[in-house]
């Protein structure tokens, strides 16, 4: 099914434009892993050309290696017709590679002016002639739909005009290859729709753009060309003119788009009592800004549901809404049927409400404590049940609540207590008093999970789990994740993995542009369907 | 950049606290004791405020980095101890200045390659450089107290110029101007306040974070110095005394100056205020005749004070930009 060179059949108007960037045979290895095959790239100059994959399909890899953030492991990299090997990403601005990079980088104490212009200032006599910057950023706000004076401090303004910022970082010098990453995360439509306009006028005066989102309508709104990879290899370069959405999200998926999950294992149904219950959490038309709008979801006993979404569709901040942690406009949260204000992690643990961060390193686990010692930070023996008393230092680190009072600690009964759920959920380290940072990722994970269960949680908050774990220990931790569910506890899992979703969760929420915009069943639905309802 | 906005920058709400509080402690010394304002008590506040803000300056860029120097006293009093010994030898004075106010750099470049070498946080490394200057003071002075005779010398910090104000003064406005050339103007301060902002974005802008540091860090060795000999000139002796304590002065006019301790941002306006307000709360204290003994107990609330105020401004920032 691979397609490799769709793109010479049908050539376009400006098919005989200058190669802008010609890369070939691109190879990255990290940490003996090689996770970029040989993969070739072409972008000519006045051309948008869209660059799709899934999560971890290599995409991130490639810009970095186009903007000599990482340095190849082979092949050759080409601007118009020169090999070129940058040392930093300095030195492929100096070539006129610009980059729109996905995260914020931009300095939140200065101004707008000198954010834009840092590293690249204009001077005479060495001295920054603000007068000549600031003409030049007037124009390019004006453009993109700013409406802010160019000395306003940076950290004083929305998200998403900190990321207009960051584009006009990018396009307010010289060059001619532009790279966006996922540029419209941060955006509304109107936003979006300016960008649009500026990529265009760019093509048209001969940039060359490639352009990374997950949002197939942008791509097809906007790409002249697409080339899709799949882990590590090129798998297709097409005119979007001569494709469709459906082959591209099948080269995406490559042989798992006809499948409706990915285990073969059977979808266990809701179980009965999830439909008897009551629910556990209900989130009703709940509204957070321009983020999150007009949305209901309910978990009952024992159900797994899953919340799936691009990056930017509200899957993060819909989390962090139930959590306390972002303002709420209107709605309401609900545990056991009681409106709830969760806004410190020992209040959710209070009413036993149990998160597993994203950001297993630095919000999960205790780098410098052993393993037994994270797993049983929250038990306490002398109640076999979760404790009820406010606890300092709660901030750090999810789900820790042991008193920090004087009482001695129970070393016998905490043994016993790790000693079992260490078997039950086969944690494989040499002794319990490994550092917890020697363990494997997904053997870390399942020692979140252990910490999880003994703190007999009602409802349990998943966020990416299976996150930089391999095959193996992931299927452990579906059966984790299934245990637990069948003890009863209501369960949300948020995912980038939509086989994950499918082989976890009965019911499947997806959101975009801050909207539920589907409630699929999972034994009714395939990836491919999914991805479509993800991108719109 | 036109004049009405220059005069708009130097008054922004970060420095209006200090002029505000330098205002009511001029007001209220003068109505507890007249003396507060003879021209000799005021000559006195301006030369010890001129001495204190020159280092404050570079310790404000310092700050604004995200990083802290502590040897600033100590390379104070060493500079001041090397130009009395030279003196002493018969060294032109000229020469010198210049040798004193290379021995400051040297230091701060010293101060800075510990810090980029060994990766050590500023304030470990600047701690453990002050032990080693204030021993290296007492090896050469043998822990006595050198005296200093040069008239012009002395004049060059306590004279006159224009008949009324102290030359003290005159070097601090220099000071003050290019600093402040240095900090707005120039690529160079700019990517003092990035890394001190975002390091990931200055990193990012392709900004050489070990040399920016490297500068910096000579800078205020070079500020500390030149206040060092202004100090040793203003008393007309030098010893390891001089300049005991001051790193805690520098760093208090640039926090009470409105400059905050996360970085970023320097306010070098209102660490010249901080240090005129300084000077005058010690004279101040000393015309209404509180013993001297008191004078650290109410710069430390001072201190406190400033600190408060940051962690309040920071903290309305902070929840305002919490949606990230």
């Amino acid at each position: 099914m691979t397609t490799e060179r769709d793109g010479q059949a049908a050539q376009p108007a400006n098919a005989s434009a200058e190669i802008a960037v010609r890369a070939t045979g691109m190879r990255k290895v990290f940490d003996g892993v090689e996770v970029l095959h040989g993969v070739d790239l072409e972008l000519r100059a006045g051309e948008v050309h869209a660059l799709l994959g899934e999560n971890g399909a290599g995409k991130s890899t490639i810009i970095n290696l186009l903007s000599g953030r990482l340095r190849p492991d082979g092949g050759q990299v080409a601007l118009r017709g020169t090999p070129v090997a940058f040392r930093n990403p300095l030195a492929a601005r100096r070539a006129g590679i610009s980059v729109i990079a996905q995260e914020l980088e931009v300095v939140p104490t200065l101004t707008i002016v000198e954010n834009i212009f840092l590293g690249a200032e204009p001077t005479r006599h060495g001295l920054i002639r603000w007068a000549e910057a600031r003409r030049r950023v007037v124009a390019v706000l004006r453009e993109l739909g700013v409406d802010a004076e160019p000395d306003r401090i940076v950290g004083s303004m929305s998200v998403a005009d900190q990321q207009l910022v960051e584009i006009a970082k990018a396009i307010v010098g010289e060059f001619r290859v532009l790279i966006m990453d996922e540029p419209t995360s941060a955006l509304n439509l109107a936003e979006t729709e300016r960008l649009f306009r500026i990529v265009r006028r760019l093509r048209a005066d001969g940039v060359a753009i490639l352009y990374v989102s997950h949002r197939l309508w942008e791509v097809f709104e906007l790409a002249d060309r697409v080339t899709v990879v799949r882990d590590g290899d090129r798998i297709l370069t097409s005119e979007i003119a001569t494709t469709d959405v459906d082959a591209v999200i099948h080269a995406m998926l490559g042989s798992r788009s006809s499948l409706i999950a990915d285990t073969g294992r059977p979808r266990r149904a809701a179980s009965s009592i999830a439909r008897a219950s009551k629910p556990v959490l209900e989130v009703e038309a709940l509204q957070s800004g321009e983020l999150l709008r007009d949305i209901s979801l309910s978990v009952h006993p024992g159900e797994v549901i899953g919340l799936a979404g691009v990056l930017g569709s509200g899957r993060t901040e819909l989390a962090e809404a139930i959590y306390g942690l972002r303002g709420i406009d209107a709605g309401a949260v609900r545990l056991d049927g009681e409106p709830v204000d969760l806004r410190e992690p020992k209040e959710a643990l209070r009413r036993g409400v149990f998160l597993l961060p994203e950001d297993r390193k630095s919000e999960g686990i205790f780098g410098h404590l052993n393993v037994r010692e994270n797993v049983i930070l929250n038990y306490d023996p002398a109640t076999r049940e979760p404790q009820r008393t406010a606890v300092a230092a709660s901030g750090e680190g999810s789900g820790l609540r042991r008193r920090s009072g004087l009482a001695p600690i129970r070393r016998q009964a905490e043994r016993r207590a790790f000693d079992a759920i260490r078997a039950a959920l086969s944690i494989r380290c040499s002794s319990p008093s490994d550092r917890i940072t020697a363990l494997s990722g997904g053997n870390q994970q399942k020692a979140l999970f252990a910490r999880a269960a003994l703190a007999h949680p009602r409802m349990l908050f998943l966020s990416e789990p299976t996150r930089g774990v391999d095959v193996g220990a992931k299927e452990e931790i579906y059966a984790a994740i299934d245990a637990f569910a069948e003890r009863g506890i209501a369960i949300v899992v948020s995912s980038s993995e939509l086989g994950e979703l499918l082989r976890l969760a009965s019911r499947i929420y997806v959101l975009r542009t801050g909207r539920i915009v589907a409630q699929v069943s999972a034994g009714e639905t395939g990836e491919a369907d999914i991805l479509k309802l993800m991108a719109g | 950049m036109t004049v009405p906005g220059a005069i708009k920058r130097l008054l922004a709400a970060d420095s209006a606290a200090a002029v505000m509080a330098l205002i009511s402690v001029f007001v209220i010394f003068s109505l507890i004791n007249s003396r507060f304002l003879s021209s000799l008590n005021i000559h006195g506040i301006i030369v010890s405020a001129s001495i204190s803000a020159i280092t404050g300056l570079g310790m404000t860029l310092i700050i604004a980095m995200r990083a802290l120097d502590l040897s600033v006293g100590s390379i104070m009093g060493f500079s001041a101890i090397v130009a009395a010994e030279l003196l002493a030898g018969g060294v032109s004075l000229w020469l010198v200045i210049v040798v004193g106010l290379l021995a400051g750099a040297a230091l701060g470049l010293c101060n800075g390659l510990l810090i980029i070498l060994l990766r050590l946080p500023s304030f470990i490394a600047t701690l453990a450089t002050l032990s080693m200057i204030l021993g290296g003071e007492l090896l050469i002075t043998q822990g006595e107290t050198v005296t200093i005779r040069n008239a012009t010398f002395s004049r060059m910090v306590i004279g006159n110029v224009w008949d009324h104000v102290p030359a003290a003064a005159a070097v601090a406005v220099m000071v003050f101007a290019a600093i402040w050339i240095v900090f707005h103007r120039t690529p160079f301060g700019r990517h003092v306040a990035a890394i001190g902002g975002e390091i990931r974005a200055a990193v990012g802008a392709g900004i050489n974070v070990n040399r920016v540091t490297l500068g910096v860090f000579t800078l205020v060795g070079l500020c500390a110095a030149l206040s060092g000999l202004m100090a040793g000139a203003e008393l007309q002796n030098a010893d390891s005394t001089i300049g005991a304590g001051a790193e805690l002065t520098a760093i208090a006019v640039v926090v009470v100056g409105g400059t905050s301790l996360t970085g970023g941002r320097g306010n070098l306006f209102g660490t010249v205020c901080a240090s005129i307000l300084l000077a005058a709360i010690k004279a101040g204290l000393n015309v209404a005749n509180v013993s001297s003994l008191y004078e650290d107990l109410v710069f430390g609330g001072i201190l406190i004070v400033a600190l408060m105020v940051d962690g309040l401004r920071r903290g309305t920032r902070r929840r305002g930009m919490l949606v990230v």
